[in-house]
């Protein structure tokens, strides 16, 4: 199935979860690196990476610390 | 007399950004030299690859840590309730506070708060145990909703975000502060000048939230100590007592044996 992550479109096995998608698109040291995670715009908790599971067209959005004012 | 947001006690009432500095190493020294507890962040969208943001990051905690401060995430680039409520909570998981900085932006051009997703998000987010820190616009009746749904901290603009055209409508801010004597009001966005945030704080304002008039002056780290003594001073006259203003001159040295007073009753 594809997915988009980020914009990017991913392709994922089925049944794939967002702690699937996240090593997939992520290396391993980029998946050390503070991050949070929302799918289709709802926040996804860090906990529930590996049990919430993706379907075809997802948009998964992975965000990172940034500077702000 | 003292500061504090949402029940944390704070020493200095300037709260930076942490956005648009020429470098991060100038960044780290502005924000310590500002005297600021308070550092405001945001989270965004990255190429994996760049690490720029990780510096960034790294370069707060260490900010933060030294500062004994903390952290204001923000849910800038947000244009409704739900995208900003979403934010937020990507933002307490990262950032391990209920502190938000909530920006729902209406309008594009000049980046005017939309005052309606603004309370929606607001109520959702208060309910599920933030504390909301709403920017918003110099707007009464929006300022008393805010505070209405709980929002101990009210953050109404100066002028619309970057432009440093200092406080656009005093007339309006200074009613907030008559009519929410209650309320913390911070003024973020638009100022320019250390004197704009001078007579924030001479207003009675509680604080001062500011960002590119540090980060884009010629010397950002002199110019955070600028704001941070301008903040201290409109503090410290707002507790002196402003002299109540005058329509009429009245002369300050004393008219009484005033020398050569009776050439001029001569002259009748």
């Amino acid at each position: 199935m594809n997915i988009f992550i980020n914009g990017e479109q991913v392709s994922l096995f089925e049944q794939a979860s967002v702690a699937d998608a996240l090593q997939q698109y992520l290396t391993e040291q980029q998946q050390a690196l503070t991050f949070a995670v929302a799918l289709n715009s709802d926040f996804v908790a860090n906990s529930d990476y590996a049990t919430t599971c993706l379907t075809e067209h997802d948009t998964l959005d992975v965000l990172f610390p940034i500077q702000g004012g | 007399m003292s500061f504090s947001i949402y029940g944390q006690a704070l020493s200095s009432r300037l709260l930076i950004g942490s956005a648009l500095y020429p470098s991060p190493e100038i960044m780290k020294k502005a924000i310590l030299a500002s005297d600021s507890q308070v550092v405001t962040l945001s989270l965004k969208r990255q190429n994996p690859n760049a690490m720029g943001g990780e510096q960034i990051w790294r370069y707060i905690q260490e900010i933060v840590n030294v500062k004994q401060g903390f952290l204001l995430p923000n849910t800038a680039g947000c244009k409704s309730a739900k995208e900003a409520v979403t934010l937020a909570k990507m933002s307490r998981e990262i950032f391990a506070t209920d502190w938000i900085k909530l920006e729902v932006i209406g309008d594009d051009y000049n980046l005017q708060p939309d005052a309606i997703e603004l309370l929606v998000a607001t109520e959702q987010l208060i309910a599920d145990g933030f504390k909301v820190l709403p920017y918003c616009t110099d707007d009464l009746v929006l300022c008393q909703r805010l505070h209405d749904l709980g929002c101990q901290v009210i953050m109404p603009w100066a002028s619309p975000i970057g432009t440093g055209k200092g406080l656009m409508n005093p007339y309006n801010l200074e009613t907030i502060r008559l009519r929410l004597p209650n309320a913390t009001l911070i003024l973020d966005a638009g100022i320019g000048k250390p004197s704009d945030a001078c007579l924030a704080m001479e207003m009675g304002y509680d604080g001062v939230l500011l960002n590119s008039a540090i980060a884009l002056a010629d010397n950002p780290v002199a110019m955070a100590q600028a704001f941070s003594l301008a903040v201290a001073s409109g503090e410290k006259a707002y507790v002196a007592g402003l002299m109540p203003e005058r329509q009429t001159a009245h002369p300050s040295t004393p008219t009484l044996d005033t020398p050569f007073w009776h050439h001029h009753g001569a002259t009748k």
